[in-house]
């Protein structure tokens, strides 16, 4: 149990935030934050997946999945260890990889700062702030996110396409297999293309594998503890972008104000986010129940996590634009990791972040007459275009025969 | 195209739940209306604003639907189109902005009308206590438990509860038939599945005579299942019983 516990922090926390310091390592650093790091890196992570995973799935018959499985163990520590390295360097270069963007009078009052102080007033005077203004707030959101987690784990959700999903994960722990075995009843199959490109479940278990536990477990119990907090991380960053505004160069009187306003805005916000994921149930078919209800299909992580990631990063490439009209490299990353994300979700989700990203980009490009955003991120969807090229040609390839 | 345009009001009432009384949909479209009155940020105005009205009106192009169901080859899964509105990030944008500095009771109202509008999705029928780490009924587990051979694969016939469960545990299990056969919309015919269960009265001798075909090593019934003639008769041997759930193995293989 310790082992496998280890190993979960090791690949669901550990490898995927050394990843992401590659993306982070592209931003300037007031604007890298450890949830920056740790979202993109799992987006990252999933693109690497993708990487491994696919050409093995479609081209290799026999022990498939033990060769996606090395190949994106050597891929994902590739990708953490340079991330490390990025780390290494800046700090050896005297660039601290983390800068507080909010020096001013008004943050350094309301943040604890631990330095020249004892771990126990400083723990008084964060107990004492969760029961202020903005902290009773906060301590709602944490309340809502804990009772979703129980749910999560004390309870069980039914779902009919468990019996397709879940079983492909336990097929590939058990069989080390993918996709070549018929996961409703069992024997052998052909590919089914239209599925077997949206590899999330076998990401599960690869989890699955490297901890030591039953896929089935992983999908129900270990996949909600993990994707449910890096949602709401990601609602979290979203409302950073939108109401965080306490970083004001001069900070006058009515800017102090100000910026405490946006920040007591963004525990509402996750407030507000979570009571619609948990009244958000009005019928089967929103992101909000699947979210809550099938949190480990891949189906929901796009709906949940990767479409609002698509607008997150919207929100990224303006605000940047906003400034010196140039977006940050990194940001450039992280799209293209999202879009690879989506082919790991599920083949429409790649089809959903194509017209996503085709609107907004269209309406972003007219307000700020930047016309060669539409390029910019036509290019970032260049993996989108090559995976449903793949799609066609593997799902029309007899007509060639 | 009208009647494209129609089949798409329906799939957008169905997706808000709007025949069942709920107005999530009330509260976004509130929001969207909202920002697009006050939001000056033009930039914001195009993520928030432009883009989601843009996705309705592709949503309810019927040009566009026939061109989605084409390439996808599914029109079950055109609601998912809704998904890009992110419906909960735009009403709580918008309703942050209309509270201004009333936050408390913003919050409060914003809330309460979520509450109103929506549907607690712990009330789903289809959740319900874990009965252990799996997530799966327990019986499942003991009868897998019970029945799993030490090395191989082997074939087992049960009934349409345990069906979607019991290669969740073990895939050494496998089935005469699957889930396939419990979507009707899906329209697949399985002799084994029409002498199992849609039989009232399991008719012994053409239902024995099936089973060895596959050759299905057990047999999982419920207690209460009608039968013409025990299966003990026919070289099956009570195996044990696992709640409701009696098994038998077949003693010819």
């Amino acid at each position: 149990m310790g082992l496998s516990v280890i190993s979960l922090i090791f690949w669901l926390v550990a490898v995927p935030f050394c990843i992401g310091m590659i993306p982070a390592n592209f931003i300037p650093p007031e604007r890298r934050s450890p949830g920056f790091i740790l979202l993109s890196g799992y987006f990252g992570m999933w693109a690497l997946f993708e990487l491994a995973a696919v050409p093995a799935v479609l081209w290799v018959e026999y022990h498939n999945f033990k060769i996606a499985s090395a190949a994106f163990t050597v891929l994902s520590l590739l990708g953490a260890m340079t991330g490390v390295g990025l780390l290494y360097r800046n700090n050896k270069a005297g660039k601290p990889f983390f800068v507080r963007a909010k020096e001013n009078g008004s943050m350094k009052n309301d943040n604890c700062v631990i330095k020249g102080r004892s771990l126990k007033t400083c723990a008084l005077s964060c107990t004492g702030k969760l029961f202020t203004a903005v902290g009773i707030e906060w301590l709602l959101f944490f309340v809502l996110l804990g009772f979703q987690l129980y749910k999560a784990v004390a309870f069980s959700s039914f779902d009919g396409d468990d019996a397709y999903y879940v079983v492909e994960s336990l097929i590939a722990q058990e069989a080390d297999v993918m996709y070549r075995i018929l996961p409703l009843k069992g024997g052998s199959t052909g590919l089914d293309v239209r599925h077997a490109m949206a590899v999330f479940p076998m990401w599960v278990a690869f989890v699955s594998v490297r901890a030591r536990m039953h896929a089935t477990i992983v999908s129900h119990v270990v996949m909600p503890l993990v994707l449910i907090p890096l949602t709401y991380l990601l609602y979290y960053e979203i409302g950073r972008r939108l109401f965080d505004r306490g970083g004001t160069a001069h900070p006058g009187k009515e800017a102090l104000s100000e910026s405490r306003l946006h920040r007591e805005k963004l525990p509402v916000f996750m407030i507000i986010m979570a009571f619609f994921q948990i009244f958000g149930n009005v019928s089967i078919y929103t992101n909000e129940t699947f979210f809550l209800t099938r949190t480990w299909q891949g189906k929901a992580v796009a709906g949940s996590l990767v479409i609002p990631a698509m607008i997150w990063t919207f929100l990224q490439i303006y605000d940047r634009s906003v400034e010196n009209k140039q977006t940050d490299a990194g940001v450039w990353i992280l799209l293209v990791c999202i879009n690879m994300t989506a082919g790991v979700c599920s083949s429409i989700a790649v089809f959903l972040v194509c017209i996503l990203a085709a609107l907004t980009t269209f309406c972003l490009a007219v307000v700020s007459r930047d016309w060669k955003l539409l390029l910019k991120v036509g290019a970032a969807c260049i993996p989108n275009v090559v995976y449903m090229a793949i799609y066609v040609f593997m799902a029309y390839s007899y007509l060639l025969q | 195209m009208w009647g494209i345009f129609l089949e798409s009001v329906v799939i957008f009432k169905n997706y808000m739940g709007y025949h069942e009384n709920h107005f999530l949909v009330g509260i976004y479209l509130f929001a969207l209306l909202y920002l697009w009155l006050v939001e000056r940020d033009k930039r914001r105005r195009a993520v928030f604003v432009y883009a989601p009205t843009l996705i309705l009106l592709v949503f309810f192009c019927p040009l566009f639907r026939k061109v989605f169901v084409r390439i996808m080859e599914d029109s079950e899964t055109y609601y998912r189109l809704l998904w890009l509105l992110q419906m909960s990030i735009v009403s709580a944008y918008g309703l942050i902005k209309l509270m201004g500095r009333h936050m408390r009771i913003g919050l409060l109202a914003a809330c309460l009308m979520v509450v109103a509008c929506g549907d607690y999705v712990y009330d789903s029928e289809h959740i319900s206590r874990a009965e252990n780490a799996w997530h799966l009924p327990q019986e499942a587990v003991d009868i897998v438990d019970m029945i799993k051979p030490e090395e191989g694969r082997i074939t087992v016939l049960v009934p349409a509860d345990l069906i979607y469960y019991i290669r969740q545990y073990s895939t050494d299990i496998e089935l005469p038939y699957g889930r396939e056969m419990l979507v009707s919309r899906w329209d697949y015919y399985n002799a084994m599945y029409e002498a199992m269960e849609a039989a009232e009265v399991i008719d012994t001798p053409l239902f024995v005579e099936l089973t060895r075909e596959y050759p299905c090593a057990y047999v999982v019934l419920k207690e209460d299942r009608k039968i013409k003639e025990p299966l003990t008769d026919y070289g099956f041997s009570v195996y044990g019983q696992v709640g409701e759930f009696v098994i038998y193995k077949d003693m010819t293989l």
